[in-house]
C-alpha cells in the first residue's frame, strides 16, 4: 500500500517546507500555481487571523464563552483547504479549525452566529464555540471528545469507496488525539479498506499543556503510519505551500484509489489552548517569541512580495475589506437574537417522543 | 429468532442497496451466532463488511457511513463489548441529529446480542440497555420473539435515528414461531404488547425475562391467579399508557428485569407509577431483576429472575 507519490518521501527526516525563511522558493519542481490562487491563499490566512482576533475580542467583551484560538495554525489549515474540492470532498474537523473552516467557505456569519449563540447558528445554539458544521459545505459537525471523529470520517470514506462517489474525505485533529485508543481504531480500519481519506495532524507539541515527548515516544507523527500501512508525511504547517503540496499528492491519492495518507503539519498555538488556559504555566515565553518569528503570515506574504504581487496598499486594502465584511457579519449575528428556550427538545430525533413533548411542556407552562 | 435476523436482514439488503452490514464474522461465517448467515455470498464483501476487531471502528465508522447515505447495520458480537464504542455511540451517534440542528443525522442500526442464560460469565451475559436509553438521541428496542424481531428490525433499519437493537441471545434457538414474511411487515416502536390477559396481577417485561415471565404466568395460572403479562418490546420509546392501563384496571404490579436492579429501567417504569398511578395502586410496585453484583458465572441461574423468584414477588405483590 505504502508507494512514494511523485513529489515527495514519505517519512522524511525533515519537514518537507517549499518556502525558506526570506521568502525564498525551496521545492524542487515548478510552481504550477497562478497568482490568482496564491492570493486566494493569503486571503484566508488573514481571515483566518482576523476572525481569531475577532472572537478573542468578543470574548473579553462577554459576548461570548469560550475561543480555541487557531492562531499559528493557518498554514497547514489553509493548505489542507486549498488542495480539496470546496463542496464536494468531506471535511471532519476538530475545534481548532477556524482558518480551515473559513477556507472552505463557512461564511463568516455562520461562524459568528454559532460562537455567540444566536439564532443566526445553524446549528441552533446546541454547542460551545469553536464547535461549527455544515451540511451545506460537507462540514462533519466538530464534537469536542478528541479523536471521536476520526473514525467516523473514515466510514464515510469507506462509504465513498463503496459508491464510487470519487470524494475523498480529510480530518484533522491535534497531536494529542493521536493518543486517543480511536485514532488507533479509525487509522487501522482505513488501511484495511484502502479508504480515499487523508488524516492531518496539527502537530503544535502541546495538548493543554502536555508537552509532546510525553504524548509519545515516536520519533514523529507521520511515522505512526508506517503500521497502518500508508504513507507519513510531515510537512512544514507555518509554511502554506508545503502544507497544500503535500496535502494535494495525499487527496490526488486517495482520489485515485490509492487508499489512506496521514499528513502531519508542523505548527504551533500562538494562544492558549482556550480562553480558559493560561499558558504561561507550561510554556516559555521565549519559545512563542521564536514561533511568532515564523509565522505563517508573514512568511506567505514575503514570498508574494518577492514576486511582486504583493505590497503595503494590497495589505491595508485586504485587511479592511475583511474587516468590513466581519463587522457586519458580527452585528448580523447578533441582531438575529438569542435561541428560544423551546428548541432545546427539537432535534433530539426525527419526530419528537412523547416523553420530550410531556417535558417542554413543563418547563414552558 | 436468529433466523429471522438473517432473513430480514436479507429482505432489507434486497430491497434498499443503501443497507450494508458489518462488525466482527459477519461476512463468510455469518456471525458468530449466524446471524448474518449468507449475506456474504449473495451481497459480497462491499456491502458484508469484516471489520476490524474494534466496537470504536465499527460504531465510529457506521456512523460515517450513515452520514454519508448508507444505511448501515452494524453488529456488535456480544453487547459486553460495547464499551470500547461506547464513546462514538454517546458522543459522536446519539448526539449528532441535535448537535447538528438535523443538518446530519444517523440512520444507523447496532444489533448486540445480549443478557445470560448461556454460562458465558459477565463478559458474555450483562444487560447494558439501561446505559442506552439513559443516553438521549439514542433508541432502544429488545424483542423476545421472532415476529416482534422482524417487525422491529425492520423498522429499525428504515428508522431516521440510530437504533440500538438488543437480543436475547438465550432465546435465539429457543422459540419456532411462523413469522410473516411480507417484506412490508414492520411494528412501530413505542408500542408494548400484551401476551396474557388476567386480571389479578400486572407482570411487565422485556427481552430474555420475557421467558420466564411467561412461565411463572404459567405457574400462577395453574393456582388460580390470572396474570396480564406485558411485553414492552421497545424501551426508548416506551409504552407508558399500555402499562398505566392496565395497573389502573388491575392495581397490583410486579416488573421483571434481568439486569442490575438499581437505576435499571424498572425503576423507570416503577418511579412512572409512583407519580401517575400511585392512588391506583393496590400495593406498591415491586421489582424482581437482576442483582447489584458483575454477573456471576457459577450462579448464572440465581441471578437471573427465575419463575421462582418472580411467583414470590407476585405473592408479595398480592398479598400487600
Amino acid at each position: 500500500m505504502i508507494r512514494d507519490s511523485q513529489l515527495f518521501q514519505p517519512f522524511s527526516d525533515e519537514p518537507i517546507s517549499l518556502i525558506g525563511e526570506s521568502g525564498e522558493w525551496k521545492g524542487t519542481f515548478d510552481l504550477d500555481l497562478g497568482p490568482d490562487a496564491l492570493l486566494g491563499m493569503y486571503h484566508d490566512l488573514v481571515a483566518g487571523r482576523m476572525m481569531d482576533e475577532r472572537l478573542s475580542r468578543l470574548q473579553r467583551q462577554g459576548k461570548l464563552s469560550f475561543v480555541a484560538p487557531s492562531a499559528g495554525h493557518e498554514g497547514a489549515q489553509v493548505g489542507v483547504a486549498h488542495a480539496l474540492r470546496r463542496g464536494r470532498d468531506w471535511l471532519f474537523p476538530y475545534y481548532r479549525d477556524t482558518t480551515l473552516l473559513l477556507a472552505f467557505g463557512l461564511p463568516y456569519l455562520e461562524m459568528l452566529g454559532q460562537a455567540m449563540a444566536t439564532r443566526a447558528d445553524t446549528n441552533r445554539g446546541r454547542q460551545m464555540p469553536s464547535h461549527n458544521g455544515s451540511k451545506a459545505l460537507n462540514i462533519f459537525t466538530i464534537a469536542s471528545p478528541i479523536a471521536s471523529h476520526v473514525a467516523p470520517a473514515v466510514g464515510a470514506a469507506i462509504s465513498m469507496k463503496i459508491r464510487d462517489s470519487g470524494q475523498v474525505a480529510a480530518t484533522s485533529f491535534g497531536e494529542g488525539a493521536t493518543s486517543e485508543g480511536d485514532f488507533h481504531a479509525a487509522l487501522n480500519f482505513a488501511g484495511a479498506q484502502g479508504a480515499p481519506i487523508v488524516f492531518v495532524c496539527e502537530n503544535n507539541r502541546y495538548a493543554i499543556s502536555v508537552e509532546y515527548n510525553k504524548q509519545t515516544g515516536a520519533e514523529s507523527i507521520a511515522a505512526k503510519a508506517h503500521a497502518y500501512g500508508m504513507p507519513g508525511y510531515t510537512a512544514d504547517g507555518m509554511d502554506v505551500l508545503a502544507s497544500y503540496y503535500v496535502m494535494r499528492e495525499a487527496v490526488e491519492r486517495a482520489r485515485s484509489g490509492l487508499g489512506p495518507t496521514l499528513v502531519e503539519t508542523l505548527v504551533y498555538r500562538y494562544g492558549a489552548h482556550s480562553s480558559a488556559d493560561d499558558d504561561s504555566r507550561y510554556r516559555p515565553r521565549e519559545e512563542v517569541e521564536a514561533w511568532k518569528r515564523r509565522d505563517p503570515l508573514v512568511r506567505f506574504r514575503t514570498f508574494l512580495e518577492r514576486r511582486d504581487l504583493w505590497d503595503d496598499d494590497a495589505e491595508a486594502e485586504l485587511r479592511s475589506e475583511i474587516d468590513e465584511a466581519m463587522k457586519a457579519a458580527t452585528a448580523e449575528a447578533e441582531a438575529a437574537g438569542p435561541i428560544p428556550v423551546a428548541w432545546m427538545f427539537d432535534d433530539v430525533f426525527a419526530e419528537p417522543l412523547p416523553h420530550l413533548e410531556e417535558q417542554r411542556h413543563d418547563l414552558l407552562d | 429468532m436468529v433466523q429471522t435476523i438473517a432473513r430480514t436482514l436479507d429482505q432489507e439488503m434486497g430491497l434498499d442497496e443503501r443497507v450494508v452490514v458489518m462488525g466482527q464474522d459477519v461476512g463468510k461465517r455469518g456471525g458468530v451466532f449466524l446471524a448474518t448467515e449468507k449475506l456474504f455470498d449473495k451481497y459480497g464483501p462491499d456491502r458484508v463488511i469484516d471489520a476490524p476487531l474494534s466496537e470504536a471502528a465499527i460504531i465510529g465508522s457506521a456512523l460515517g457511513m450513515a452520514v454519508h447515505g448508507l444505511r448501515p447495520v452494524a453488529e456488535i458480537q456480544f453487547s459486553d463489548y460495547v464499551f470500547p464504542g461506547f464513546d462514538q455511540l454517546v458522543s459522536q451517534v446519539a448526539k449528532l441529529r441535535y448537535r447538528s440542528a438535523g443538518q446530519f443525522t444517523a440512520p444507523l442500526v447496532i444489533r448486540m446480542p445480549s443478557g445470560g442464560g448461556v454460562k458465558g460469565g459477565h463478559h458474555h451475559s450483562q444487560s447494558p440497555e439501561t446505559h442506552f436509553v439513559h443516553t438521549a438521541g439514542l433508541k432502544v428496542v429488545y424483542p423476545s420473539t421472532p415476529t416482534d424481531a422482524r417487525g422491529l428490525l425492520r423498522t429499525a433499519i428504515r428508522d431516521a435515528d440510530p437504533v440500538v437493537f438488543m437480543e436475547p441471545k438465550r432465546l435465539y434457538r429457543a422459540v419456532k414461531e411462523d413469522v410473516p414474511d411480507d417484506p412490508e411487515f414492520a411494528l412501530p416502536f413505542g408500542r408494548a404488547v400484551v401476551r396474557r390477559e388476567g386480571d389479578d396481577v400486572v407482570l411487565v417485561s422485556y427481552g430474555g425475562s420475557m421467558a420466564e415471565t411467561l412461565k411463572a404466568a404459567d405457574a400462577l395460572a395453574e393456582q388460580g391467579v390470572s396474570a396480564h403479562v406485558i411485553d414492552l418490546r421497545s424501551l426508548m420509546p416506551w409504552d407508558k399508557e399500555t402499562v398505566l392501563d392496565a395497573v389502573a384496571r388491575v392495581g397490583r404490579v410486579v416488573l421483571v428485569s434481568e439486569a442490575p436492579r438499581t437505576a435499571g429501567f424498572m425503576s423507570e417504569v416503577g418511579a412512572t407509577l409512583a407519580e401517575e398511578a400511585l392512588d391506583l395502586l393496590l400495593a406498591p410496585p415491586l421489582r424482581v431483576t437482576g442483582f447489584d453484583t458483575p454477573y456471576p458465572y457459577a450462579q448464572d441461574r440465581e441471578y437471573l429472575p427465575g419463575p421462582n423468584r418472580i411467583l414470590k414477588g407476585v405473592k408479595r405483590v398480592l398479598d400487600y
